[in-house]
């Protein structure tokens, strides 16, 4: 007896979880429970990456899609006073247009996908060393671009919120 | 047939270790929290000239049990303005995370459920899942986010002179007296500071704040989700950060004897964590809760420089001197001295200010009434 079935079936149990956590994210009406499906599916997709090997990586998924994009969402979700609303939102209305965008990502990539017949590669993710190194030497420049993308949205966030507040200004006059 | 430990067969094996396990985990996470219920209510008596819970049992031995079943027992309340599914499923999102950190938590040379490679990130990854919970659950304050910066700079201080990440290999890189808390006393410091926050624990148990919110976010929790949620969560969480706090600045297992007897690092890690319990209960009696603002504005102008000033010295000296730890352990004890003397001349000098600003602000008022 052997345990070599339980990784298909592992699979097969989290690639359900991540399509039925999207696809309930985009049907549901119901905001927080968006939310929190949606860390669901980025759950979900860390145990894939564990499933390949790549701990590190699930680590940092969980740790940056669950711990603080989530969380984050959620916080927007509860400051911005709207409940539950009705299926109104403009793009909810476009069904057939938005088929035919699916169709024209999701055809394409199915075909690449089934095309792969070679086993999956193993890159033994747990190796944060290899994985340093080459996010700082061979790809030092896309990292720091990134940065100073985030930082430049960071500093764009604080100006949004912080303009025009009567109060804050008043105090700021006063020597 | 291939033999595995035990004489167990090895692909039986496997699975029943992960019982074992999680089997293990729970037993230790629900013992403990009794344990440590009984401990804070005992020793704050102690501290605060109280008697404590002496009516049930042998010194009041048996009362946190007494607690638990009428918890069990109690009826489950549940608001009709909650949320349904969320209210259900926030006590699991705190309470999965805190059980799943203790997988990698070494309790002697070969005693831990997983040697992962990645075990310190694992279990800030873990951490951060639990804020998730507490933010369903109730509004928590956004201290647990602010918190967690210095409490992951600091941990990366050790790794930085370690070189590791997993927990065994911190532990093993301490044999003998120089634990790292002798090298890297600061990063300590800031991580014991960023912990109790973390944990909500007083002087910055402001979500929960018994005395004023009656525990705020868990309000509306009753019977054994309250017990789950507070209790079982918050001491676990307790036992985790103490455990880690352990492995990485005081040794883990390590201690007299250990090499002739392995199991008795099991006794060494557990005195040693719950030497840590027992300090932050110590806190708990004896500090005042912070106010926000002092809570956030210590956390982003105090914490989290110092622990960026922290990382640059200690990975320059770090490469300067690869051989030899004396120049970390200098600078971090020099950088330790600043911060504990610093703290008092900083907040004398923002109070003087404050006094100023609000003399200026009621003078003409008080010059218009005379």
């Amino acid at each position: 007896m052997t345990f070599d079935f339980v990784e298909p079936v592992v699979f097969a149990l989290l690639s359900i979880g991540v399509i039925a956590g999207g696809v309930a994210v985009v049907m549901l009406s119901r905001i927080t429970a968006a939310a929190l499906l949606m860390a669901f599916t980025f759950l979900c997709m860390a145990g894939m990456f564990v499933l390949l090997g790549a701990e590190t990586i699930a680590a940092f998924q969980v740790l940056i899609y669950v711990g603080a994009i989530t969380v984050l969402i959620l916080y927007g979700v509860m400051f911005t006073k709207f409940g539950d609303r009705p299926r109104a939102l403009f793009f909810q209305r476009q069904t057939p247009l938005a088929a035919v965008f699916v169709a024209a990502v999701a055809i394409p990539v199915a075909i690449v996908a089934l095309s792969f017949t070679s086993a999956p590669p193993r890159p033994g993710g747990g190796d944060l060393i290899a994985l340093a190194t080459s996010v700082f030497t061979d790809f030092a420049f896309p990292f720091e671009i990134a940065s100073v993308l985030l930082l430049a949205a960071m500093v764009g966030a604080i100006v949004l919120t912080k303009r025009d507040d009567p109060e804050e200004a008043a105090l700021r006059r006063r020597p | 047939m291939p033999v595995g430990p035990f004489g167990i067969d090895p692909v039986i094996w496997a699975p029943l270790r992960l019982v074992i396990a999680v089997g293990l985990a729970l037993f230790l996470v629900l013992n403990g929290a009794l344990l440590q219920i009984y401990l804070e209510r005992k020793i704050q008596a102690i501290i605060q000239d109280r008697l404590g819970p002496y009516h049930v049992g042998p010194f009041g031995l048996l009362q946190t049990f007494a607690d638990a079943l009428k918890l069990i027992s109690k009826e489950d309340v549940r608001a009709q303005a909650t949320d349904g599914w969320f209210f259900v499923a926030a006590p699991a999102l705190v309470f999965c995370p805190m059980l799943a950190s203790w997988v990698v938590l070494p309790f002697a040379q070969d005693i831990v459920g997983a040697n992962l490679n990645i075990g310190l990130l694992y279990l800030t990854t873990l951490g951060s899942m639990t804020v998730l919970g507490i933010v369903i659950a109730g509004w928590a304050s956004n201290q647990l986010i602010s918190y967690e910066i210095p409490q992951i700079l600091a941990l990366v201080s050790v790794v930085l002179v370690v070189g590791s990440l997993s927990m065994i290999d911190i532990t093993r890189s301490q044999a003998g007296p120089f634990v790292n808390v002798l090298i890297l006393p600061f990063s300590f410091v800031i991580y014991f500071i960023a912990a109790l926050a973390e944990t909500n624990r007083t002087p910055f148990d402001l979500p929960e704040a018994e005395s004023e919110l009656v525990a705020g976010w868990l309000t509306e929790y009753s019977g054994m989700r309250w017990g789950t949620m507070l209790a079982l969560s918050e001491y676990g969480n307790v036992t985790v950060v103490c455990a880690i706090v352990t492995t990485l600045w005081f040794g883990g297992w390590q201690g007299p004897g250990v090499e002739a007897i392995p199991l008795l690092g099991v006794l060494w890690f557990t005195l040693k964590v719950y030497a840590f319990i027992l300090v932050m209960m110590w806190i708990r009696a004896t500090l005042p809760r912070l106010r926000i603002d002092q809570l956030m504005s210590f956390c982003w102008k105090g914490l989290i420089p110092m622990a960026l000033v922290n990382i640059a010295v200690v990975a320059v000296l770090a490469l300067a001197f690869p051989t030899t730890k004396i120049p970390v352990a200098i600078a971090s004890w020099v950088l330790l001295v600043i911060f504990v003397t610093g703290i008092p001349i900083v907040q004398r000098q923002r109070l003087r200010t404050l006094r100023a600003r609000a003399r200026a602000a009621t003078a003409p008022a008080v010059r218009a009434a005379s």
